[in-house]
C-alpha cells in the first residue's frame, strides 16, 4: 500500500536516515522489563518535529509511563528509503515486532504474522473502519490493522473557474467542457491534470473506471481490466487528451508533478487526498479559500464510492511478545493519537471513534472522510504487486489515441491471467 | 581439480632427486606433465578471477532465466522456457529491437560524421584553440545523468529554457500545449541527440590523436602530386586514420547499445515502453516479472557476443593490412 505511503513525503524531496540506527532480536528482558521494537514509515522530515519518530516516541513514553515493564523500542525509516532497507533487514531476518506501512498479505503467506485477533483486543478491533478492516484478510482470517487511510477526490481551482465562468463539473461532459473554458484563458492554464505516469498511474486510472462502473476486477474478485466499461473509459480519457483539454503527454506525468502545478495555480481540476493540501499551503499561491473539493465526476454522475486507499500494522510472531504488543496497539489506537497523526501530515483516522471526532473538529478532512465508509480499493489478489507495476509503466499508453485503449488494457489483461 | 593436479605433481618432480626410482618411464612422465602444468600457477589468479567476475554471473543470469520468481524476489523453482516465450510473445519486443538497432545506427553514425569534422577543424591552427578544445571535454566530464536531466527540465513543456525559446520564437503557440518528451518520435530524437551530445567529445579526441599521428610528409608529396584537397582527404586522410576510426566506432557501438541513463532519465522509455530499447526494457520488466528480465539479458548478451566478434574480426583484418 506504497500507495499512500508517497503522499506524506510529497513535499520533502531529501532523502534522510533512519531515524534511529538500532536494531536487532526483540528478545532483551532484563529485571521483568521486556523491550519490543517498532518499526514504521516516516511520513515527515527525520530530524524535525514532524517526523513519525517524534510521534511514536511520544506514544511509546506514554505507554512505558502507564506499563512500566514495556519498553518500546522506536525506529522510523523515510518513505523514499523504506523499500530497499526494510527489503534488507527482512531477507536478513531482521524482524520487528510491530510494523507500520506495508500490506499483511506477502508476510501472512510466509507465516511470520500474529492473527489480529492475537494482538489487539476485539474492542479495538470493532472499532476499525469495517471497509479498511475486511483488506487485511488472507483466508478469511486478518493479519493487519489499517493504521491510517487517505480518501480521493477532486480538487478545483476556484480563482480560475469564476474566470472562465463555469461551475465545478459532475459529469465527465461537464468535465471536459470546463477543462476547454480554463484551456481558453490567457496564460497557457491546464485544465485537467491527468497524471498517468509510472509514479501513480493506476489510482488516476481506477478514479476514471469508477465513473463507468469499471475496476481493476469484476465482482468475484477475477481482473477485468480489459472490459468493454473500461475500454470505454479510455477511450473518452484520450479523447480529453487529443483535445487539449489535459496537460501535454499524461502518459508520462508524475502525480508530485501535477500537484505542484495545482498548487502553483495553474491547473483548472486535479485528482487529489489530504496530502494535496500542505502543498497548496507551501506554494503560497493559493489561499484556501482559492481552490474547492468536489467528488470526482462519473460518466453520468458524481463518483457515490471514492478511491480509498491505507497503511496497515502488522504484529510479528518472531519475537514472541503477543501480550506486550496487545498492549501496545491497544494504546497507540486510542482517538487522540489517531487524530494528531491525522493532523500532522493531513490523513485520515483507521477508526470510526476517531473518524467522528475529526469530522466535527476539520472541515476539510470531513469532506474527505464522509467518501470513506463506501470506498473501493485497490486489489488484493496474490498477484497484485506485478500487475501494478505493470500498470504503473504501461497504462499511459492507452490515452495516446482513442484506438490505443483496447490493445493495451487487453496486453494489461494478458499480463493480470499469466503472472504470478 | 587443477589444483590438486599440480600439488601430486610438484611432489613428486621434487622426489627424483634424493630417492631414484626403477620406473624411469613414469618418471618421465610425470616430468613432462609437470612441465605442461608450470604456467598454471601464473594464470591461475587471472583465470579465476575471470571465471569469478565474468562466467559466473553469465551462468548465474542463464538459471534465472530459467527459474520462476515472484514479486518478492522468492524463488518458486523451475520455469522452463516460459519467461523466454513469454519475452518473445510481448507484443512490443519488435519494436524494442528496431528501435535498438535504429539507436546504435543513428547515434553512432551521426557521432562519428561529426566527430570526424570537429577533429579536423582542431587539428588546425586557429586561435583560441586551446579553450575551445577544453570546452569539448565539458559534455563528456559531466555526467551523463546529469547532462539528460538538465535536457529533460529544458524540454519541460511550461518553463523549460528550450521551450521558452521555441515559444519566443512562435514555435510553440502555447505552454504547456506540446511535451515532446512524451510523443514517441519527438522524445526519441532529442534522445538520440543527447545521445550524440555526450558521444561526440571521446570520439573527437580519438580522431584527433590519429590525425596528429599522420606524418606531414605524406601530405607534402600529396601535394607535388598535384593531388585535390578532395583526393588528399580521401586517399591520405581516411585510410591513415582507419585505425583510430576503427576503435572509435566500435567503442561507440559498445557503449551506445549498453546506454541506459540517457533515456531512463529523459523519458523512462515512455509508457508501455514506446521508447525503450532492450536495456531500458529489460529494466522496466524486471519490476513486473523477474524471470522475464533476465531472459531479456540472455537476449542482450548474445547481441554483446555478436558485437565482441565483429570487433575480433575487423581487429584481425586491421592488423593483416598493417
Amino acid at each position: 500500500m506504497l500507495a499512500l505511503s508517497a503522499l506524506g513525503v510529497a513535499g520533502a524531496m531529501a532523502l534522510t536516515a533512519c531515524g534511529s540506527s538500532s536494531s536487532g532480536s526483540s528478545k532483551s528482558a532484563s529485571g521483568g522489563v521486556t523491550t519490543i521494537n517498532l518499526l514504521a514509515a516516516d511520513y515527515g522530515t527525520a530530524g524535525t518535529s514532524n517526523s513519525s519518530q517524534t510521534y511514536w516516541q511520544g506514544i511509546a513514553d506514554a505507554f512505558h509511563k502507564a506499563n512500566p515493564s514495556i519498553i518500546v523500542h522506536v525506529q522510523t525509516i523515510a518513505w523514499t528509503d523504506w523499500q530497499a532497507k526494510t527489503t534488507a533487514m527482512f531477507q536478513a531476518k531482521q524482524y520487528p515486532d510491530i510494523l507500520e506501512g506495508d500490506a499483511p498479505q506477502e508476510f501472512a503467506a510466509d507465516n511470520l504474522l500474529y492473527p489480529l485477533s492475537d494482538v489487539m483486543s476485539s474492542t479495538t478491533v470493532t472499532n476499525l473502519i469495517p471497509v479498511f478492516e475486511k483488506q487485511e484478510e488472507t483466508n478469511g482470517v486478518a493479519y493487519g490493522a489499517p493504521f491510517t487511510t487517505s480518501a480521493r477526490a477532486m480538487f478545483y481551482n476556484k480563482k480560475l473557474f469564476a474566470q472562465a465562468k463555469i461551475q465545478p463539473p459532475t459529469t465527465w461532459a461537464q468535465l471536459q467542457s470546463d477543462a476547454a473554458a480554463i484551456k481558453a484563458l490567457p496564460g497557457g492554464n491546464i485544465g485537467y491534470d491527468m497524471p498517468l505516469g509510472p509514479e501513480e498511474a493506476q489510482g488516476e486510472s481506477l478514479m476514471w473506471m469508477l465513473g463507468n462502473d469499471g475496476n481493476y476486477t469484476d465482482g468475484t474478485g477475477k481482473y477485468a481490466i480489459n472490459s468493454a466499461n473500461n475500454i470505454a473509459t479510455f477511450q473518452f480519457m484520450a479523447g480529453l487528451v487529443k483535445a487539449g483539454d489535459t496537460e501535454a503527454g499524461p502518459a508520462t506525468q508524475d502525480r508530485k508533478v501535477a500537484w505542484q502545478d495545482f498548487a502553483n495555480g495553474t491547473v483548472g481540476m486535479v485528482g487529489g487526498s489530504g496530502a494535496l493540501i500542505p502543498i497548496i499551503q507551501a506554494a503560497g499561491k493559493l489561499q484556501s479559500a482559492d481552490y474547492g473539493v468536489v467528488a470526482m465526476p462519473g460518466k453520468s454522475a458524481p463518483l457515490t464510492s471514492a478511491l480509498a486507499v491505507h497503511d496497515d500494522i502488522t504484529a510479528f510472531k518472531t519475537g514472541g511478545h503477543a501480550a506486550q504488543i496487545k498492549a501496545f496497539l491497544d494504546f497507540a489506537y486510542q482517538d487522540k493519537y489517531q487524530e494528531q497523526f491525522d493532523n500532522e501530515y493531513d490523513l485520515l483516522p483507521a477508526t470510526t471513534s476517531a473518524s467522528a471526532a475529526l469530522s466535527a473538529s476539520n472541515p476539510v478532512d470531513a469532506g474527505f472522510l464522509a467518501a470513506v465508509p463506501n470506498a473501493v480499493q485497490y486489489p488484493t489478489n496474490a498477484n497484485w504487486t506485478p500487475v501494478l507495476a505493470k500498470i504503473q509503466n504501461t497504462i499511459g499508453a492507452a490515452v495516446n489515441s482513442p484506438s490505443a485503449a483496447s490493445g493495451v488494457l487487453g496486453q494489461l489483461q494478458t499480463f493480470a491471467n499469466s503472472s504470478n | 581439480m587443477t589444483q590438486t593436479t599440480d600439488a601430486h605433481a610438484l611432489e613428486s618432480v621434487s622426489g627424483p632427486g634424493g630417492k631414484p626410482r626403477g620406473r624411469r618411464r613414469s618418471d618421465g612422465r610425470l616430468r613432462r606433465l609437470a612441465r605442461a602444468l608450470e604456467p598454471v600457477p601464473w594464470v591461475a589468479p587471472a583465470t579465476a578471477l575471470i571465471l569469478f567476475v565474468v562466467i559466473w554471473p553469465v551462468i548465474a543470469m542463464f538459471q534465472t532465466s530459467r527459474q520462476s520468481f515472484d514479486s518478492m524476489g522468492f524463488d518458486h523453482g523451475s520455469a522452463g522456457w516460459t519467461n523466454f516465450t513469454k519475452l518473445f510473445d510481448e507484443p512490443v519486443l519488435d519494436g524494442v529491437l528496431i528501435r535498438t538497432v535504429i539507436w546504435v545506427v543513428a547515434v553512432v553514425t551521426i557521432t562519428m560524421v561529426t566527430s570526424l569534422g570537429v577533429a579536423q577543424l582542431f587539428n588546425k591552427q586557429f586561435p583560441g584553440r586551446k579553450v575551445a578544445r577544453w570546452a569539448l571535454i565539458a559534455p563528456w566530464a559531466a555526467s551523463v545523468v546529469m547532462t539528460a536531466i538538465v535536457f529533460r527540465w529544458m524540454l519541460d513543456p511550461n518553463n523549460g529554457a528550450l521551450t521558452v525559446l521555441a515559444h519566443d520564437l512562435g514555435l510553440v503557440k502555447q505552454f504547456n500545449s506540446t511535451n515532446w518528451l512524451s510523443e514517441q518520435v519527438p522524445a526519441f530524437c532529442w534522445e538520440i541527440f543527447v545521445a550524440v551530445f555526450v558521444s561526440v567529445p571521446f570520439t573527437t579526441y580519438a580522431l584527433l590523436a590519429g590525425l596528429q599521428a599522420v606524418p606531414s610528409e605524406v601530405y607534402e608529396a600529396a601535394k607535388l602530386d598535384g593531388a585535390s584537397v578532395f583526393r588528399t582527404y580521401w586517399s591520405v586522410t581516411l585510410p591513415l586514420l582507419r585505425p583510430a576510426l576503427l576503435v572509435a566506432c566500435l567503442i561507440n557501438v559498445m557503449n551506445v547499445f549498453n546506454s541506459f541513463p540517457i533515456i531512463y532519465e529523459m523519458n523512462g522509455g515512455n509508457a508501455n515502453s514506446s521508447d525503450a530499447t532492450t536495456t531500458i526494457f529489460m529494466y522496466t520488466t524486471q519490476q513486473s516479472s523477474i524471470g522475464e528480465a533476465a531472459a531479456m539479458s540472455v537476449v542482450n548478451f548474445g547481441f554483446i557476443i555478436v558485437i565482441v566478434l565483429l570487433f575480433l574480426r575487423a581487429s584481425k583484418w586491421n592488423s593483416a593490412e598493417d
